[in-house]
Order: C-alpha cells, then sequence, then structure tokens
C-alpha cells in the first residue's frame, strides 16, 4: 500500500472526526481494517489527529461543548473498531491519569472534556466518574499506579475535597508518585497553590498543555 | 421604614435600598453605588442554621434572608438555595446534604422517550416550590418596603439540562433540536407558573441561565435554543411593571447584544467576562453588575484584596450609561467570610458617590 494511499484514509478519518461524522468514522475504519493499513498509524494519524484538530476550534471558539462531545463519540467509535487490531510491540505504557468529580458535585461536562481531550493527547485514562470521595480518588491512583491525578469542580463547596486528596497523598506517602491538577470553574492558580496541587488548568486544552509541560513532552511512561 | 436594633443597613447608609436605587435610576444625588453581594446560602450562617434547613421551609429561608440583608446593608434580597427547584418539581432528584448546598443527583429522565411523560409544575404543589414562594411572602411582609426582593428563576435551557442531562441536552442540541425545544418549552411552562407565584407573593424572578453561557454554546446555539425563552420570560416580567436582572455565568461577551435583546434592563456578568468591554458594546442599553470573583476573591481573599477589586470594578463600569451595580461576579459560596462581604460593603461606602477615579486609582495601585 503506498504512503499516498494511507494518508487518504487518514485524513479521511480525521475529516470524519472533525466532522462530527460517527458513521462515516466506523465505515471508514472497516475499510482500514480491510485494506490491512496499519491501526496504529490510523488512530494517531487519523482519530488522534481529527480529535486534536477539534481541541484547536474549541479553544478558538468555533467549537463548543456540544461539537466537541460528538467529536469525541466519532473518535471512540473509531477507537472500538481499530483498537483490536494494534501490534502488541506498539503498545508502550503510557502515562495513567486517574481523573473524576469531587464528592458533592455531578457537574461532569468539564471532566468529560479533559477525559476526551487526555485520551486523544495519547494518555491513559481512569475515569472513576463523579461525586468521588477523596480516599476512592488516592486509592484508585494507588491501584492504577497512576502518574497523575485530575480533578475537576464545579462548585465551590467541594473544594476542600480538592485539598483533602493530596493531603491523604501526603499522609498515606504517596504524594511523590503522582501529580495532581485540579481545574473547572470555582478553582484559580492561587487556589491550586495554596492546597499544593502541581498545576491548575483552566480549561481542557489546558490540562493537555499542563501535563505536556509537567512530564516534559513525553506521554511514555 | 421599619426600625430595628440588628439593621446594620440603616446605621451605616444614609438611604434605604430602594430610596438609593430610585434615586439612582433618576440621575438624583445618592449616598453610594448601589452594591449586591449575591448571597444565597450564606445566609443559613448568619441566622445560624444548617443549609438544609433552608430549602424547604419557607420561614427558615425568610428569616435567613432578612438577617443576612440587615447584616450586611446590600441592595437586593434575592431568594435562592440551589438552582434545581423547578427540575425538581419536574421530577429530577436532588440530593440534599446536612450542611451543604443541594445538587442534582438523577435528572428527571434519561432519555428523549421520558419527555413524554413530563408535566410543567405547578408551584403551589410541587417540590420545594411552595416552601420557596413562602419566604417570599414573609421577606416582602417584613422588609419589602425598603429593599428590592427577587427570587431566582432557573431559565429554560438550564432547566433542561437537569431534565435530561448537560451530556444529553449537549449531544441534542446538534442530533435533535426539536426535542431540545420541547424541553425547553416545558421548562418555559414552569418558568410562567413560578414567575407569577413569586409576582402574587409580592417579589420579583430573578432570572438566571447558567448552561447558556458560551463556556457551554456557541453563540448561534444561545440564538436558536435560548434568546426565545429568555425573551418570554423578560416580556413576562415587563407585563407586570417590573425590571428584569439576567445573570449567565462564564463567558457572555460574544452574547452580549443578544442578551440585551432579550429586553432585560440589567445583566449580571461573571468574571471570564470584561466589565469595560460590556460598558462598551451594550452599557447604553442595559445596566451593568458584577463582577468580584465569589471564589478567589470573596471566599479565598482579604478584607484588602476584596477593596482592590471593588475599586477596579468600579474605575471600569461607574460611568456605565445604563448604570453600574457592584457585585460579585456569580453567587457567593457558602463559606465566605463575613468581613468579606462587610469589605465589599465599605469599598462602596468609602467610594462613595459621584465617583472619583483618580483616588479608586490610588487605591488599586497602592495595594
Amino acid at each position: 500500500m503506498s504512503d499516498n494511499k494511507e494518508q487518504t484514509f487518514f485524513t479521511a478519518l480525521s475529516d470524519a472526526v472533525l466532522d462530527m461524522d460517527e458513521v462515516k468514522v466506523e465505515e471508514i475504519a472497516h475499510r482500514v481494517i480491510k485494506e490491512k493499513i496499519d491501526a496504529y498509524r490510523a488512530i494517531e494519524n487519523g482519530l488522534v489527529d481529527g480529535m486534536n484538530r477539534a481541541g484547536q476550534l474549541f479553544e478558538d471558539e468555533e467549537y463548543f461543548i456540544p461539537e466537541i462531545l460528538l467529536c469525541s463519540d466519532a473518535m471512540y467509535a473509531g477507537l472500538n473498531i481499530l483498537n483490536p487490531y494494534i501490534n502488541r510491540e506498539q503498545q508502550r505504557t503510557r502515562k495513567k491519569v486517574v481523573i473524576g468529580v469531587v464528592e458533592g458535585d455531578t457537574h461532569d461536562i468539564g471532566k468529560n472534556l479533559v477525559k476526551t481531550l487526555l485520551d486523544a493527547a495519547g494518555f491513559e485514562v481512569v475515569d472513576l466518574g463523579r461525586d468521588v470521595p477523596p480516599a476512592q480518588i488516592v486509592n484508585a491512583a494507588i491501584a492504577e499506579h497512576a502518574d497523575v491525578i485530575a480533578l475537576s469542580t464545579l462548585m465551590t463547596t467541594t473544594m476542600d475535597g480538592m485539598a483533602s486528596v493530596i493531603k491523604i497523598l501526603q499522609e498515606s506517602g504517596h504524594r511523590d508518585a503522582v501529580k495532581v491538577i485540579v481545574g473547572g470553574g470555582p478553582i484559580s492558580q492561587s487556589f491550586a497553590d495554596r492546597i499544593g496541587a502541581d498545576g491548575y488548568a483552566p480549561s481542557a486544552p489546558a490540562a493537555v498543555k499542563l501535563l505536556h509541560k509537567l512530564f516534559k513532552d513525553s506521554i511514555y511512561a | 421604614m421599619p426600625d430595628s436594633t440588628i439593621n446594620r443597613a440603616a446605621q451605616k447608609d444614609a438611604l434605604f435600598p430602594l430610596q438609593r436605587l430610585q434615586a439612582y435610576a433618576q440621575g438624583l444625588p445618592v449616598d453610594r453605588l448601589p452594591c449586591v453581594p449575591i448571597v444565597g446560602n450564606t445566609a443559613a450562617r448568619v441566622l445560624g442554621v444548617t443549609v438544609s434547613s433552608l430549602r424547604n421551609n419557607g420561614k427558615i429561608l425568610a428569616d435567613a434572608q432578612i438577617a443576612s440583608y440587615r447584616r450586611f446593608g446590600y441592595d437586593n434580597i434575592r431568594v435562592f438555595t440551589d438552582l434545581y427547584t423547578i427540575a425538581e418539581g419536574m421530577g429530577a432528584q436532588i440530593r440534599v446534604p446536612e450542611d451543604e448546598t443541594a445538587f442534582l443527583a438523577e435528572p428527571a429522565i434519561q432519555n428523549v422517550s421520558g419527555i413524554s411523560g413530563l408535566r410543567p409544575v405547578d408551584p403551589c404543589r410541587d417540590g420545594v416550590l411552595p416552601e420557596q414562594i413562602e419566604a417570599v411572602k414573609r421577606v416582602v411582609q417584613e422588609v419589602g418596603n425598603e429593599v428590592p426582593v427577587t427570587a431566582a428563576l432557573t431559565c429554560p435551557f438550564t432547566n433542561a439540562s437537569f431534565l435530561i442531562g448537560a451530556v444529553n441536552l449537549s449531544r441534542l442540541v446538534l442530533k435533535d433540536p426539536a426535542s431540545v425545544h420541547h424541553l425547553c418549552k416545558l421548562s418555559l411552562e414552569s418558568a410562567l407558573a413560578y414567575a407569577e407565584a413569586i409576582f402574587n407573593a409580592g417579589g420579583t424572578p430573578s432570572l438566571t441561565d447558567a448552561m447558556s453561557s458560551s463556556s457551554v454554546i456557541s453563540p448561534k446555539q444561545f440564538e436558536e435554543f435560548s434568546y426565545p425563552y429568555l425573551k418570554t420570560l423578560v416580556d413576562y416580567i415587563h407585563s407586570k411593571s417590573r425590571s428584569a436582572t439576567l445573570h449567565i455565568c462564564g463567558k457572555t461577551s460574544p452574547i452580549w447584544d443578544k442578551m440585551a435583546d432579550t429586553g432585560a434592563d440589567c445583566i449580571s456578568i461573571d468574571n471570564d467576562a470584561n466589565l469595560l468591554d460590556a460598558k462598551k458594546k451594550i452599557g447604553h442599553r442595559v445596566r451593568l453588575m458584577g463582577n468580584v470573583h465569589p471564589s478567589a476573591i470573596m471566599l479565598q481573599g482579604t478584607p484588602q484584596d476584596i477593596r482592590r477589586e471593588v475599586c477596579k470594578c468600579v474605575i471600569a463600569a461607574h460611568d456605565n450609561p445604563k448604570g453600574f451595580v457592584v457585585a460579585s461576579g456569580c453567587s457567593l459560596p457558602t463559606e465566605t467570610p463575613f468581613e468579606n462581604i462587610d469589605a465589599m460593603l465599605d469599598a462602596v461606602r468609602e467610594i462613595g458617590y459621584p465617583v472619583s477615579v483618580g483616588l479608586l486609582e490610588e487605591i488599586v495601585n497602592n495595594s
């Protein structure tokens, strides 16, 4: 198969993700398998590329939350088809992020957005959902050998839960093993500093950039 | 005017809020700019009761709001415990922690097939609405002759998100616009019924529409799914000869024109929005209200921080053609320290009226 033809498939996948066209993504993904095109590269150069472009449009305020959600639906539809065809050698261990919304808050749009963009950026993301008690977040991070805990909240009432997570990490001797990043409406850099978080991101794309910065651009463990 | 030993408003200010607002609107001399730190469940702390005791008890809710108004002396009472009261009346499940703000546990329906089972609320019967109305009635009876009494009204697009879930609604915006309108229409019917009950209790609805933010939906989606319903509510408020205040959280600059087009008299903006820009763009059409950061400054800052931030807001918007109200960008967190709320009012008193910008710039530069 020529590089040119492969690239045509990758571009088509990327465009279909950007166009929020789930059906088309599935169609092309099946053809990728049939044509024996490398699934890993189809994910990286097709699906993830499309999601990154969507993330850029979100940052530029051309796409909003509805568009990003449908782009990510399309990306995940493609991943479901292509993932089983990835070679084992290609599966390097990637940095793992445990993400959740702190107990007392059930707003998870922001968290879902961060999860999607981190997925697209190549991180391995474990989603704990919403309304999660601090101890449970820490336990999950330890059990998963996570490199990052990412916490989000929209409500000021649950901000203390973020501080609790860091305190439990300290008391259990795990603070140095994991980076903690925080975000969400009421959170600010000064709050992040005060509770001793490793970073603060004001938006979902900023969360991706923040992790790239913290890990010096390497997503591999 | 009523007499009270704990009426700090009367002690510190020359005018009562209604007198001040009326004079300010007419361009007459006033003692200070209007000031509204948006107090919600912090009122429970003032009265010394748990947050959960306010929500479904008209007497306690009224007592707390009255005590808070008297404690701080701000210019508007807003009966508010959480955004979910209408959605709850329509079947959403709300969790009510003992001493924290209530939150949405489960939306009323899981998918569009449930829409046909939804009914608009009866505010005299459903959920906590009767008690919230009772609170409005009691506050109006007690202090309605000196201060405007409003009650928060969750607007249709935001309420729709509580009915079917925010993520579901966001997908439907692109995939099934008709269902979004269906949910918004049901929410509008509920909102109009609740608004009528608020009027009958002597209060005025205060419009709040978190999900219509440009942090969530595009300006085009706002125009399609939020604007028509907001306009209907503003028209209704005007039909009762009252003025309408509209608050939308997060980023709003792309929709300021449309927010003004609803006919709202006052627009309350969050910290993601810039007062100076808002003044330039829509200040000749609407009064502006904002925007000291509720958590970074009001909750976590010092009184000095608050004085500085108030000065910045006043420098930006004191000469807004349609007027300006010093306020927090959004509802205050429950645990906002009293001295920080005092600091907001005290700064506005210190600044006085008319405003001397040179003096304010000095304060900002020296802090």
